[in-house]
């Protein structure tokens, strides 16, 4: 049996998943089009309604404040665009980081290169922006802040409170759009509650399906449509809707919620036990101790990344890199070098990324398999 | 509506047609090897005449030429197979000087279609004796009637935009461009080498070089997964495909070498690594080549390119394979000759692609660049070399690779 430890990549559709989309793909009434005018129509329509209503109750916000996309880059791309360009008198600043995923970063150059100004704050050891430089950056011309709730990479978390107090002190029109995409089932999310206006989420890191992205995007703030058509989603997100894509999510969703506290805490036991046997090994953590434990971050000393994950592929073992070998050069992942993290070792580095399915068997036979390619691969 | 004319090709052969004896030889392998390229798309009637080969579609597919796309892949390919200089698309109809000059326009049309050209001239033969205008004739005729049609054409006997060709044998022919060939000798006239095969851009341009001097190849890559990835397996095999397009069927061994790759690396000292591991690597790649009934080896180094590419460095790799030569057709070609070369047989893309290999880890900061014959033997005494090569000839991997094989 192979083991799967890349779930920050993609994650295993769940099996009631797989069963819904079948069924209602292979039903003779269950195919329309939620915009056609006959029966199939209004019951592709309800569907989509129904899944609606459930995932809004699940994230605490109205119905009204979701959108449907194709995935989370879209719903990242269209929050941060969007924003920009609907509301030209906001402000022409926006402030990020450079260790956000590349659907923000690109989206912030192509703002740049249309005159706007990105101010990115840098990034403290632990992975976490610095506030003093946030307190400093944010004036009357900052539109936007845009961070990442969990870091794809390092399982950092964002403080996120801390952020919204000095937004609230500094400028309280400056907007905040937050990428869930990794925090998602495995930290409580709550929108009305927690003080941002706008948040993207895709449907394939939650063990729902790939080509599915959700955005939020509070009552009253306004946001440029990024694909136009026939009106759909009242003008916000044209292209019809997919019911089945969309119960497929809001199944995964319930899911993913039903044990999120138990399962964060169980993830962090076998999380802590599993870097300390690294350690034991020689390698080296590169999360922050206090990132979410379902991302792991690790520099194999002596073992380019590359390296390591064949060797561990070899052992039905699926990991993750971000820096591709090659004899030339040598690409290392910008957010571990932004967060100070010398290059030697970044070059090492190994993602593991955990779901709440993975047990305590596959980590320890993890370890073991490590032990194994050490003996026989080091050099 | 069917066409007054049936679309042919027209090959014309280069140094074979120098060649004196033996020049039946060639003639047959390229024939065979045109009706092997060709295969895909259907069955061809293949006729030399003198230098030219003419290649016409068979009554079971009659019409392949007939699309303009189709017609020239199938002219692509024509070019693609070692020993032709050009070749053309050829209009081949009956009837007389009226016929002639009616088709010699529709070709002109064509050609206007998707060229701006301002000049033109026309070029003929006459084959056939018995048709009563000389060839002088026939030229002026034909370019009074494209000037006619096309008054804003003008006649530039020089250096024409374009040339329409009228031919009069026992058919009546047209054509203007000529596509070139890659030349060469008909690959399978001067046996078969062993390949050395490595992601990057030199080996597969050598591997082209040598079919394209009539060799038939097989190759030998060593894979150190993991050190090296399954993608840049894969990109070996894509380009050794590239490289059958032009010299036929590859039979491409995979070796083994991650295990070597690990004796060496511990047994031997760290700035003599390159050297030693390109010993083995040649031993092994010999003794499959004897098995496999090559009798030379082809690598792609270039002197002076990269540490183990210096003079005593090639000469210490060099003196391990006793029983054949070692081809380095890039020797003394430069880089961005290299480059270009790569480019036109359509391999750069898929050279350059990234996952070269993790194999950094092997290679020393500060490796020898004039090692000497005291170097190796110390390099190599705790080695033992013919364990190495025999477990890298048992530890093989044979793939067959078809430019058409998925």
């Amino acid at each position: 049996m192979s083991i799967y430890l890349d779930n920050s990549a993609t994650t295993k559709p769940l099996p009631e998943v797989a069963r819904l989309v079948y069924e209602t793909l292979s039903g003779d009434e269950t195919f329309g089009n939620p915009g056609s005018l006959h029966r199939l129509g209004v019951l592709a329509e309800k569907d989509l309604n129904d899944s609606l209503d459930k995932i809004s109750k699940l994230l605490s916000c109205k119905k009204e404040e979701l959108y449907f996309t194709s995935c989370g880059s879209e719903s990242v791309n269209t929050s941060i665009l969007g924003y920009m360009h609907q509301n030209p008198r906001a402000g022409k600043k926006v402030i990020s980081t450079r260790t956000e995923h590349k659907a923000s970063l690109e989206s912030l150059e192509k703002l740049a290169k249309e005159g706007y100004e990105i101010c990115y704050i840098p990034v403290k050891s632990d992975g976490k922006p610095d506030l003093d430089a946030l307190s400093d950056a944010i004036d009357e011309n900052t539109a936007l802040l845009t961070f990442t709730h969990v870091n794809n990479e390092t399982g950092s978390i964002l403080p996120l409170q801390e952020i919204i107090e000095i937004r609230n002190k500094k400028n309280r029109n400056t907007k905040i759009h937050l990428d869930c995409v990794q925090s998602l089932g495995k930290l409580p999310i709550s929108l009305s509650r927690m003080g941002i206006d706008m948040a993207s989420f895709s449907g394939h890191k939650i063990h729902a399906l790939k080509g599915f992205g959700l955005l939020y995007i509070k009552s009253g703030v306004r946001v440029a449509p990024l694909i136009l058509g026939g009106g759909q989603q009242r003008g916000m997100r044209s292209g019809t809707q997919s019911p089945y894509l969309a119960s497929a999510f809001a199944l995964a969703l319930e899911k993913a919620l039903e044990d999120i506290d138990g399962n964060l805490l169980r993830m962090t036991g076998l999380r802590d036990r599993f870097s300390a046997d690294l350690i034991d090994l020689g390698a080296q953590i590169l999360s922050p101790a206090d990132a979410l434990p379902y991302v792991l971050n690790v520099s194999f000393p002596s073992f380019q990344s590359e390296t390591m994950l064949h060797c561990l592929e070899e052992k039905e073992i699926f990991v993750s890199t971000v820096s591709a070998c090659s004899s030339k050069t040598k690409k290392v992942s910008y957010v571990l070098t932004e967060m100070g993290i010398r290059r030697e070792i970044a070059s090492n580095a190994v993602r593991f990324s955990f779901s709440r399915f993975n047990t305590k068997e596959e980590l320890d036979q993890t370890v073991k398999s490590i032990k194994e390619i050490y003996e026989r691969y080091k050099v | 509506m069917s066409k007054s004319y049936r679309t042919i090709i027209l090959a014309r052969m280069g140094e074979i047609a120098l060649k004196g004896l033996n020049r039946g030889k060639f003639e047959r392998q390229l024939i065979d090897n045109l009706r092997w390229r060709l295969k895909e798309y259907g069955a061809f009637s293949i006729v030399q005449s003198q230098s030219r080969i003419w290649i016409e579609p068979k009554d079971t597919n009659p019409d392949i030429l007939e699309d303009k796309e189709t017609a020239n892949q199938v002219l692509r390919a024509v070019t693609q197979v070692f020993g032709l200089v050009s070749a053309s698309l050829v209009w081949k109809f009956d009837g007389d000087m009226d016929s002639i000059k009616e088709h010699a326009l529709m070709l002109t049309d064509d050609i206007l279609s998707e060229h701006d050209y301002k000049t033109f001239k026309v070029e003929s033969k006459r084959g056939d004796k018995r048709f009563p205008l000389a060839s002088p004739e026939i030229c002026a005729d034909v370019g009074e009637a494209i000037l006619i049609a096309h008054p804003e054409l003008s006649v530039d006997v020089h250096e024409p935009d374009f040339i329409i060709y009228v031919e009069v044998r026992e058919n009546r022919f047209v054509y203007s461009e000529k596509l070139e060939g890659h030349r060469g000798l008909p690959v399978g006239t001067a046996g078969k080498g062993m390949l050395l095969l490595s992601g990057g851009i030199d080996s597969p341009v050598a591997g082209y070089m040598m079919a394209s001097r009539g060799m038939q190849l097989e190759a030998i890559y060593f894979h150190s997964y993991p050190y090296t990835s399954e993608r840049a397996l894969e990109k070996v095999k894509d380009l050794a495909k590239i490289v059958s397009q032009y010299s036929g069927t590859i039979l491409l061994h995979v070796c083994n070498f991650t295990d070597i790759q690990l004796d060496l690396y511990k047994n031997s000292p760290q700035d003599m690594l390159t050297i030693t591991m390109r010993r083995v690597m040649f031993e092994i790649a010999e003794e499959l080549a004897n098995k496999q009934g090559c009798k030379c080896l082809i690598t792609g180094e270039s002197l002076g390119q990269v540490a183990s590419q210096t003079i005593e460095a090639i000469q210490i790799t060099n003196e391990v394979v006793k029983t054949m030569p070692v081809f380095r057709p890039l020797i003394g070609v430069d880089k961005e000759e290299t480059c270009n070369i790569s480019r036109r047989i359509g391999a750069f893309e898929t050279s350059i692609l990234p996952y070269e290999d993790c194999c950094t880890v092997f290679v020393a900061k500060h490796p020898k660049t004039h090692p000497q014959k005291k170097h190796i033997i110390e390099a190599e005494e705790k080695l033992d070399i013919p364990a190495l090569v025999k477990q890298g000839v048992e530890g093989i991997t044979t793939y067959k690779i078809e430019r058409t094989s998925k």
